[in-house]
């Protein structure tokens, strides 16, 4: 599988590591963006299969990119990753359209698992 | 998954995350209102948490996730900012900086952080000093952080414009640069004589792309003096409220960028100097308000850039130095006679005080005082090719000035002691040392050779070379450089080893950059000058 990815993080540890598990396991990461600005810059060019976002971001509200990223790339699926562990907040995301839930800190299966399960 | 590539990203991302806590703790002190400082302080501790946790570092996590959560108390207002909290959050700062550092050198970080952990956790305010903040809408449940632009002191982004790059790599770009000139100004020497004008045009543009290269080699090293800076607020405000004082610090210039060489050599002067401001040359705020002064005192740090120079100037608007005290103090430590006391200049009375040993300090106090500081700083300066200038006046306050080069190259080198020079060979053009025997030294065609790992290698006299005395030797032993640069190798006797060093280079003025052997100078701690020799000549 080569399905294509972006990954959306403010922080540059966490898109190393994020990327450094996917890749080893055959995705391909095609972008990455530090903020929601950066992140809506690069869909507007680009289609990425899938989207590992970080809600928490320093200049966006999360829902409001989520709801921004699935107008843009309706066909993206969008994974939310997070350390907020509030099912509400989880539920809300859910809702709003994200198609699965990362939870930091994560570990490798985690991750994987989740990307898996956006294939079913 | 092994988690160990990530350390080195960890480690500099925490002292990042670290160091802005602590610019925003101060800021907050200054207005307790501030409420993008709150939330960006939490967005710290947030995600120093994450990564610590990513990494397993369940100390750091531990300690991170305390403060992240007292800083949710602060943003939920259910508790008000006061000094008592930001002692706490200091506390937690440092003992969060001394793990990283644990971590940097592959030991697993202490975990005797319970007592702070507890008071982290149960902290509740004093007495409410502060009036009642403005209604909050904060959502407990928000996803997001509001905070107005532009007033952050975050990174905005780690975006693909900028990359990280190992200290070492640049200094080692620094160095090739070096050797290409070098190499160049040879290349033209052989040109000429071998061919006349006709390469001429391809070693003009050769010049022309070596002088761009070499500039934008040394732009890559600059950093923006807010590297340095940035820890002088917390430094100020400790050392004041440890004394009583009032002392407000303002940085000018913060975002000028010199060269990184520069700015780790004058950390610590710049340090000593401002503790100087606050421990001597502030008084106590009912010293101030009885002398007509402001209660809080002012010490300045501004930065300005000229041509080919930089001036830090650290100011404070305490007590001022006195240059007749002064001259006073010098004449009963014996430095100077009652003449040349009445005789001294202004200046050269406040230049006093970087003489070894001399203090005018009333009490030694655990900060300074103790007479060692000054002459190091001035030392500092000059082994970086720069001036220290001091202004005070009394009842008014000080000035000092660093007045330093734009640019400065730092080698690594061999220094060896030849006739009555000292001179200072590139660690990169040293093969190795030897300590010859006179019976390994025997004649070849005419010339004198040495075995080396099956070689026959050419010995050669640097003094002969350099034109110095010859040492009277006294032992049986020839000390012995081998070097080995543009393919060429040979050993090169000399008078003696000294010892290996950092130096700064700075590359020589006419006339003596038309001597053939040297490719720079500089002066060493003690102040004296060492050559840099080009060791592709000698060869």
């Amino acid at each position: 599988m080569s399905a294509t990815v972006m990954i959306v993080d403010d922080a540059v540890f966490m898109r190393n590591i994020l990327r450094a598990i996917i890749t080893d396991k055959g995705y391909t990461v095609v972008a990455e963006a530090a903020s929601g600005i950066e992140a809506m810059k690069i869909l507007h060019d680009q289609n990425p299969d899938i989207v590992i976002l970080d809600i928490i971001l320093p200049d966006a509200n999360g829902l409001d990119l989520l709801e921004s990223i699935l107008t843009v790339r309706p066909q993206a699926k969008v994974v939310i990753c997070s350390s907020i562990s509030q099912e509400p907040i989880i539920k809300k995301a859910l809702d709003h359209g994200a198609k699965a839930f990362i939870q930091k800190p994560f570990t490798p299966e985690k991750v994987l698992a989740a990307l898996e399960s956006l294939e079913a | 998954m092994d988690m160990s590539p990530y350390r080195d990203l960890f480690v500099s991302e925490s002292r990042n995350h670290l160091a802005t806590f602590n610019a925003l703790i101060v800021q907050l002190e200054d207005n307790v209102f501030d409420r993008a400082a709150v939330d960006e302080m939490f967005r710290h501790a947030h995600s120093l948490k994450g990564m610590a946790a990513t990494m397993q570092f369940d100390a750091v996590t531990a300690v991170a996730h305390r403060m992240e959560d007292l800083l949710g108390r602060v943003r939920s207002e259910e508790i008000a900012f006061c000094p008592a909290l930001a002692d706490l959050l200091l506390e937690g700062s440092d003992l969060l900086s001394g793990m990283v550092s644990a971590i940097e050198n592959g030991e697993v970080p202490q975990s005797d952080a319970a007592s702070l952990i507890e008071r982290l956790a149960a902290f509740t305010p004093g007495p409410p000093e502060s009036p009642e903040l403005p209604p909050a809408d904060a959502d407990p449940e928000s996803m997001a952080v509001d905070s107005p632009p532009g007033k952050s002191l975050f990174r905005q982004s780690d975006s693909f414009n900028s990359i990280r790059v190992k200290t070492e790599t640049l200094d080692r770009l620094v160095n090739i640069t070096g050797e290409l000139i070098t190499t160049r100004h040879r290349l033209m020497d052989r040109a000429r004589r071998h061919a006349g004008q006709a390469l001429d045009e391809p070693l003009h543009q050769l010049s022309t792309l070596l002088r761009e290269l070499r500039e934008e080699v040394f732009k890559s090293r600059m950093l923006p003096f807010a590297v340095v800076a940035d820890r002088f607020p917390r430094l100020v405000r400790d050392l004041a409220r440890k004394q009583g004082k009032e002392v407000s610090l303002q940085i000018e210039g913060k975002e000028i960028e010199l060269d990184r060489g520069i700015l780790e050599a004058i950390t610590e002067p710049l340090v000593h100097i401002l503790r100087n401001a606050v421990d001597h040359g502030m008084e106590k705020p009912d010293a101030r308000v009885a002398a007509g002064k402001p209660p809080g005192g002012v010490v300045t740090v501004t930065v300005a850039r000229d041509k080919d120079h930089v001036d830090i100037t650290v100011a404070d608007d305490g007590r001022g130095m006195d240059p007749h005290r002064l001259a006073q103090k010098a004449v009963e430590k014996g430095i100077l006679t009652p003449a040349q006391a009445y005789n001294i200049s202004r200046q050269a009375a406040l230049m006093l005080v970087c003489v070894p040993g001399f203090t005018t300090a009333v009490a030694v106090s655990d900060v300074s005082g103790r007479g060692v500081g000054m002459d190091v700083v001035r030392t500092a300066v000059h082994v970086l090719g720069g001036t220290l200038a001091i202004e005070s006046e009394t009842g008014r306050g000080s000035r000092f000035i660093l007045r330093l080069p734009i640019s400065v190259s730092i080698i690594h080198a061999l220094l060896v002691e030849c006739g009555k020079l000292t001179l200072a060979f590139p660690v990169n053009t040293v093969s190795r040392t030897i300590e010859l025997r006179r019976g390994d030294i025997f004649e070849e065609d005419g010339r004198k050779v040495f075995a080396l790992e099956g070689r026959h290698i050419a010995l050669k006299s640097l003094n002969r070379l350099l034109r110095q005395p010859l040492a009277q030797r006294t032992g049986p032993i020839v000390p012995t450089v081998v070097s080995e640069t543009g393919g060429a190798m040979a050993g090169l006797v000399t008078d003696r080893f000294l010892r290996q060093e950092e130096i700064f280079v700075k590359p020589l003025g006419i006339p003596l950059s038309r001597m053939k052997n040297l490719t720079g100078g500089t002066i060493t701690g003690d102040g004296r000058i060492v050559f840099v020799v080009d060791a592709s000549t000698l060869v």
